[in-house]
């Protein structure tokens, strides 16, 4: 009966061989092509680091003017200015201006990197069902592997620090705007579509003239998600050396100091809020332009 | 229902009810396991000694040393904390001993822990001038910052760990800053393995905190620096190990007693001996550092490396407990 009580499991032996065979070649593989690896994620590194002084070396005033200003352009409410306002300037206050920078530059060059392989793989996605087919169980494992699992080879790999930090967020970040894009391109009214082929549009021309600009109101969500998710994996980050506001949430954390744990962490819901709202009201903007046009 | 089922299910409730009794000796025991191999590995062999041995229903929780060790004084949990390096938090540790609510059993690790900034050996060989802090820190160059190659780093623990209060204080202390240096919050124990293990399978240089006895220093040879200073109790106690302090001195590193700690509610109710065998229990540097390295060859988790143990090293543990306890054991091995 003892298969019974217990599941029957390969034997430890053949397991702990496995193990290590697999993790033998992983470490041989990183002796050998650590250093080349890391030279390819060299530009991504200046670029993080590039961002980083950017935001933080810039005066305060002037960071402040030109996020104030891209929040009107994106949402044009005074409302939502003012309240991004009222966020940075409780941030800055109590001295979490330069970690808050810091999170916000990543947080750029995350959402950047989203969008810029996001958007294609969603599109692709929304040509063929076979590539969704194949795309999609792809994107579940990587919302949902623990970071961790993913975090420990690449830190080997690439030491601990900005890249390591960006492709972990990049990781959990990236499935809504491909599944969001790919959603939005693909409930498009196919009358639409038929009138765009009666018109004798080339493929590129429905996407670019058609498709696209119906679906950007859903691809607007998609980038909203990916900077709330985003800004959800700051504190994994921290736990691989990425500076910003998860480094001292993790301090709070481990030495229960209650204060600065909630400061830093209602810092980071404020980043969140200002994102957000912005983001959300330039995609309703666009939408409610779009059903003038149509209507 | 036939005989031979009716049998069976019998014979599979009476399994259950002595289970049960067994249980019912020592009751539910929390054994404390912290996030580096040497505490859990011997969380783990308290955890079967007790459930074997004496019949207790053993728990392992995962915990940070510093909110382990307040939790087991502020709320009598969990029971044991079989690996606590007492001299990381001389405060808050000699006050719950003296008010009673901690109870220090066996030092467990008979050598004492090392803890300390590191290099690793191969670049100690080439640099055979550099043998202290101040050494290291004259050569920013011989140890980049990753993110900013102009500059030297200095790897630090995670947060929650004493040394790493300690680790920042003495950064403070030796000026790493104007050397040229920066202290990088590695934010967790996967991330300072992480990037010890990225520089030494390159041969990069590395410089850090870490301790010893410890898988990784099993495993990759590092050499410990020296302070260049002789150790000064009143600077470290108050200084060093608090991280408000603003003026720490250079001093060496404390000589870390490492005892296992018991919760005095759980000193209070438990039997003989339990207390008897977490009074004994102790090893020394070697016996443990070859467990390690065993662990870490076979990717052994913290249960085998118990099991693995107390196969091989029979002559030590029987020391510790009871001879009946010592049948029982050898009995579920």
């Amino acid at each position: 009966m003892d298969w019974f009580d217990k599941f029957p499991h390969m034997d430890d032996e053949s397991l702990r061989a496995l193990k290590k065979t697999i993790d033998e070649s992983f470490r041989a593989f990183t002796r050998s092509y650590g250093d080349s690896i890391e030279e390819l994620f060299t530009p991504l590194k200046m670029f993080l680091t590039f961002a980083e002084r950017l935001m933080i070396q810039t005066p305060w005033p002037i960071v402040i003017a030109v996020i104030l200003l891209l929040t009107w352009l994106a949402s044009r409410s005074k409302k939502v200015v003012v309240g991004a306002l009222v966020a940075l300037l409780a941030i800055g206050y109590f001295d979490m201006w330069e970690d808050t920078m810091r999170t916000a530059s990543m947080i750029f060059v995350c959402t950047i990197l989203s969008i810029a392989f996001g958007i294609p793989i969603g599109i692709w996605m929304a040509r063929s069902d076979r590539v969704q087919r194949i795309i999609n169980p792809i994107l579940d494992v990587m919302q949902t592997m623990p970071s961790f699992v993913y975090l420990i080879p690449v830190v080997m790999l690439l030491g601990i620090g900005k890249v390591p930090g960006l492709i972990a967020v990049v990781i959990y970040s990236i499935p809504p705007m491909i599944r969001l894009t790919n959603l939005g391109i693909r409930l498009v009214d196919k009358d639409v579509l038929e009138a765009a082929d009666a018109f004798g549009s080339s493929s590129f021309q429905k996407l670019r003239n058609v498709q696209l600009p119906l679906a950007l109101p859903t691809i607007m969500t998609g980038v909203n998600q990916t900077i709330m998710m985003a800004l959800a994996m700051v504190v994994v980050a921290a736990m691989i050396g990425v500076q910003g506001l998860g480094q001292p949430v993790l301090k709070a954390i481990s030495n229960q100091y209650f204060t600065l744990g909630i400061f830093n962490g209602l810092a980071i819901v404020g980043l969140a809020i200002v994102f957000d709202r912005a983001t959300q009201a330039y995609g309703k903007r666009i939408q409610k332009h779009m059903e003038n046009q149509h209507g | 229902m036939n005989n031979k089922t009716i049998a069976m299910l019998v014979s599979i409730m009476a399994a259950g009810a002595t289970q049960a009794q067994a249980q019912a000796d020592c009751g539910d025991v929390t054994i404390a396991s912290m996030n580096w191999k040497s505490a859990e590995v011997s969380a783990e062999l308290d955890k079967y000694i007790l459930a074997e041995g004496y019949g207790c229903d053993a728990a392992v929780v995962v915990g940070d040393t510093v909110p382990t060790i307040i939790s087991m004084a502020e709320k009598g949990q969990p029971d044991i904390a079989p690996e606590a390096w007492v001299d990381m938090l001389p405060e808050v540790v000699k006050n719950e001993i003296n008010k009673g609510t901690l109870v220090k059993a066996a030092p467990i690790l008979a050598d004492r822990g090392e803890n300390g900034w590191w290099i690793p050996k191969y670049l100690a060989d080439a640099h055979p001038e550099i043998k202290t802090i101040r050494d290291v820190l004259k050569h920013p160059e011989l140890f980049p910052n990753p993110e900013n190659p102009k500059q030297g780093a200095v790897f630090n623990g995670a947060q929650g760990w004493a040394g790493t209060v300690a680790t920042s204080q003495l950064f403070k202390a030796y000026k790493g800053e104007e050397a040229g240096f920066k202290l990088i919050d590695t934010g967790s124990a996967a991330g300072l393995d992480g990037s010890l293990i990225n520089a030494y399978e390159r041969k990069a240089g590395w410089v850090g905190f870490y301790w010893a006895p410890s898988a990784l220093l099993g495993k990759y040879q590092m050499v410990k620096l020296d302070h260049g200073a002789p150790f000064d109790k009143n600077n470290w106690d108050n200084c060093i190990t608090v991280s408000t302090c603003p003026n720490p001195k250079p001093t060496s590193w404390a000589v870390d007693h490492v005892y296992t700690l018991v919760s005095k509610r759980f000193a209070d109710r438990s039997d003989a001996g339990v207390m008897s065998y977490l009074n004994k229990r102790s090893w020394n540097n070697v016996t443990i550092s070859e467990l390690m390295a065993w662990m870490t060859d076979n990717q052994a988790s913290g249960e085998e490396g118990a099991r693995y143990f107390l196969k091989n090293n029979e002559a030590l543990w029987t020391q510790w407990v009871s001879p009946e306890a010592a049948q029982k054991i050898k009995k579920s091995l």
